[in-house]
C-alpha cells in the first residue's frame, strides 16, 4: 500500500527530518509511528499525502509514485487517503453534517450518495444524533469523531492520523481509538503518529519508532517504548 | 452505461456551478463591509472612467461637428470685374482639398448680416443705401487640417483682399480634446489599476478568511480549479456590481444632461443617448467584470498555493 525506499527529507533550512528510510505498509495494516518530538514523525506522515516532497528516494502509495505526480494529480492521490489532525480542523460555520458532506461535495459526488454516506459514517462514529450541531457546541472528542467521519466518508484505502488524541483526555482517547480499530477491521489501512503511550502499549499493533530521522524499530505487536 | 455516466456527469456539473455561486454569494455576504467597499470603489472608478468617456467622445463629436462647419471666407477686392471674380473662383476650386466654393454677392452678404443682427437691424439704417460689404467666396475643404493651408493660398491670390476662418476656436478645440484624451487615458489607466488592486485585496481577504477551508479542501482532494472558481466568481460579481452602479448613474446623469442641453443649448451637438449609452454600458460592464476576474486571479496566484 505504502512503500518507501531510501527516503530522505532535508528541509531548506538544512535540518534533516528523515534519512534513508525504507519501509512497507500493507493493506489492512494498523501502524503506530512513534518517537521523540522532532524525530521526523510528522514529516513521515506528510510525505504520504504529498504535503511534503522527499529530497531523495522512492515513495509509492497504492502502486503510484507520489514523487512523480503532477500537481494536478495530487488531489486524486488525496481522494484515496483520509487525513485526521490533532486540531480536528472542522469548519466552525458548518454543521456536523455539512462538515462531513463537504469532503464529498468538493470532489463532486452525487447528492444522493452524499446523503447516504454521510449518515452512514456519522452512525459509525456515533454522532448521527448531532448532525445539526455546530462544532463549537461539541466536546473535543466529539469534534475528533466528526473529523474521522470526514476522513473516511470517501472510503479511503488509507487513513493517516497525526496525533489524533493529542488534545484529548485518556477516556476520550480510548473512544477514538476504538473507532480507528473499527475502521481498520473493515480493511482500511491506518497510519498514526502518536505520543499516546497507554494507547500504543495496550493496542499491540505494529510500531515504527523513528529517532533522528531513522527508523530504529519496526515491530509487530510492539509497545510505545519511551518514557514520556 | 456510458449514457448513464454522461447524464450523471452533466447533472453533477450543474450542481457544482450552483455550489460555486452559492459559495461566492455566501462569501460576499460574509465580508459584507469589504464587499461593499470594493463595489463602491469599482463603481467610482468606472463612474469616472465613464464620465471621461462621455466627455472625450462628446468633445470629439463637437470638434468633428465644428471642423465640418469650418469654412474659409475669401473676401475680394472691390474693383474686380465679373471675369476677374470668376477667375479667382476657378483658381480656388483647383486648390487641393477644396470641396465646395460658393459665391456670395454684396447683397447676400448684407442680407446675412441683417439676419445676424436680429432685432438690432435698425443699426443698419445709418448706412443708408450704401453696402460696405465686399463680394466673397465661401470655401469648404475636405479635411480640417487643410483649412489653414487653403486660407493662406487664397489669401495670396491676385484680386483677393483677405481670407479668414475661425482659426483660433478650432485650434483651441483641437488642443483641448487632445489634452483631455491624454489626461483621460492616464486617469482611466490609473483608476482601472486602483479598482484592480482593491478587488485583488478583497479577494485576498476572502482567501485569508477561508484559508482553513481551502486547506481542508486540499486535504480531501478538491482540484485547484474547484477551489478557485468560487473566488473567481466572487471577484467577477464585485466587478460587475460596481460597473452596474456606475452604468445606472451615468445613464441617468446623461439623460438629465441631454434634457438640459436640448432645452437650453440647442446648438451643442450632444451625442444622442441611444445607442451611445448602450454601447458604453456594455463596455463598462465587460470592463468591470474583467477587472474583477483579473483582480481575483492575481490574488489567487499570490496568496493561495493551489
Amino acid at each position: 500500500m505504502i512503500h518507501m525506499s531510501g527516503i530522505s527529507k532535508i528541509y531548506s533550512n538544512g535540518s534533516v527530518a528523515l534519512s534513508d528510510v525504507s519501509v512497507g505498509i500493507e493493506k489492512g495494516d494498523f501502524v503506530f509511528v512513534v518517537g521523540p518530538s522532532g524525530a521526523g514523525k510528522s514529516t513521515f506522515i506528510k510525505l504520504i499525502f504529498r504535503e511534503e516532497l522527499p529530497s531523495s528516494g522512492k515513495l509509492t502509495v497504492n502502486g503510484r509514485s507520489v514523487v512523480d505526480l503532477l500537481p494536478a494529480e495530487v488531489p486524486y492521490l488525496r481522494r484515496g487517503l483520509g487525513i485526521v489532525f490533532q486540531d480536528y480542523r472542522l469548519l466552525p460555520n458548518k454543521t456536523v453534517y455539512e462538515n462531513v458532506a463537504f469532503a464529498m461535495e468538493v470532489i463532486e459526488a452525487p447528492r444522493r450518495e452524499i446523503q447516504k454516506r454521510v449518515n452512514h459514517v456519522l452512525d459509525l462514529v456515533g454522532l448521527r444524533h448531532k448532525i445539526r450541531t455546530y462544532p463549537t457546541q461539541l466536546s473535543g472528542g466529539e469534534q475528533q469523531r466528526v473529523a474521522i467521519a470526514r476522513a473516511i466518508v470517501n472510503s479511503p484505502m488509507v487513513v493517516i492520523a497525526d496525533e489524533p488524541t493529542g488534545n484529548l483526555d485518556p477516556d476520550t482517547s480510548w473512544e477514538i481509538m476504538k473507532i480507528f480499530e473499527r475502521i481498520n477491521k473493515v480493511g482500511t489501512t491506518i497510519v498514526m503518529a502518536t505520543h499516546d503511550k497507554p494507547v500504543v502499549d495496550a493496542m499491540k499493533k505494529r510500531v515504527i519508532a523513528i529517532e533522528k530521522g531513522c527508523i530504529v524499530r519496526d515491530q509487530d505487536g510492539g509497545a510505545y517504548g519511551y518514557e514520556d | 452505461m456510458s449514457a448513464t455516466r454522461m447524464e450523471g456527469h452533466t447533472a453533477m456539473k450543474i450542481r457544482t456551478w450552483e455550489y460555486f455561486i452559492r459559495e461566492a454569494v455566501a462569501s460576499l455576504r460574509h465580508n459584507g463591509l469589504m464587499s461593499m467597499a470594493s463595489v463602491s470603489t469599482v463603481a467610482l472608478s468606472l463612474l469616472i472612467l465613464g464620465m471621461f468617456l462621455i466627455m472625450v467622445l462628446n468633445l470629439n463629436n463637437l470638434a468633428v461637428a465644428l471642423e465640418s462647419q469650418v469654412q474659409i471666407s475669401v473676401y475680394l477686392q472691390d474693383n474686380l470685374s465679373d471675369r476677374d471674380m470668376r477667375e479667382v473662383g476657378t483658381r480656388i476650386t483647383k486648390l487641393p482639398g477644396v470641396t465646395e466654393v460658393t459665391f456670395v454677392t454684396k447683397d447676400e452678404a448684407l442680407e446675412r448680416f441683417k439676419e445676424r443682427l436680429g432685432d438690432q437691424q435698425s443699426l443698419l439704417a445709418a448706412l443708408g443705401d450704401t453696402n460696405p460689404l465686399p463680394y466673397s467666396f465661401e470655401v469648404k475643404v475636405d479635411k480640417p487640417e487643410r483649412v489653414k493651408q487653403v486660407a493662406q493660398a487664397t489669401g495670396q491670390m491676385k484680386g483677393v483682399e483677405n481670407a479668414k476662418f475661425g482659426e483660433k476656436v478650432v485650434e483651441q478645440l483641437f488642443t483641448l480634446t487632445k489634452w483631455i484624451r491624454i489626461v483621460g487615458l492616464i486617469l482611466i489607466v490609473f483608476l482601472a489599476m486602483a479598482a484592480l488592486f482593491i478587488i485583488a485585496n478583497t479577494i485576498r481577504i476572502t482567501v485569508f478568511a477561508r484559508r482553513k477551508e481551502i486547506g481542508i479542501m486540499k486535504y480531501v482532494g478538491a482540484t485547484n480549479a474547484f477551489i478557485r472558481w468560487p473566488f473567481l466568481i466572487e471577484g467577477m460579481i464585485l466587478g460587475f456590481g460596481g460597473a452596474l452602479i456606475a452604468v445606472l448613474l451615468l445613464t441617468k446623469a446623461y439623460g438629465l444632461l441631454a434634457e438640459q442641453v436640448y432645452a437650453n443649448l440647442v446648438f451643442l451637438p450632444l451625442i444622442p443617448q441611444y445607442p451611445f449609452l448602450i454601447h458604453m454600458s456594455v463596455l463598462l460592464l465587460v470592463v468591470g467584470t474583467a477587472i474583477g476576474a483579473l483582480g481575483s486571479t492575481i490574488s489567487l496566484n499570490r496568496f493561495m498555493k493551489v
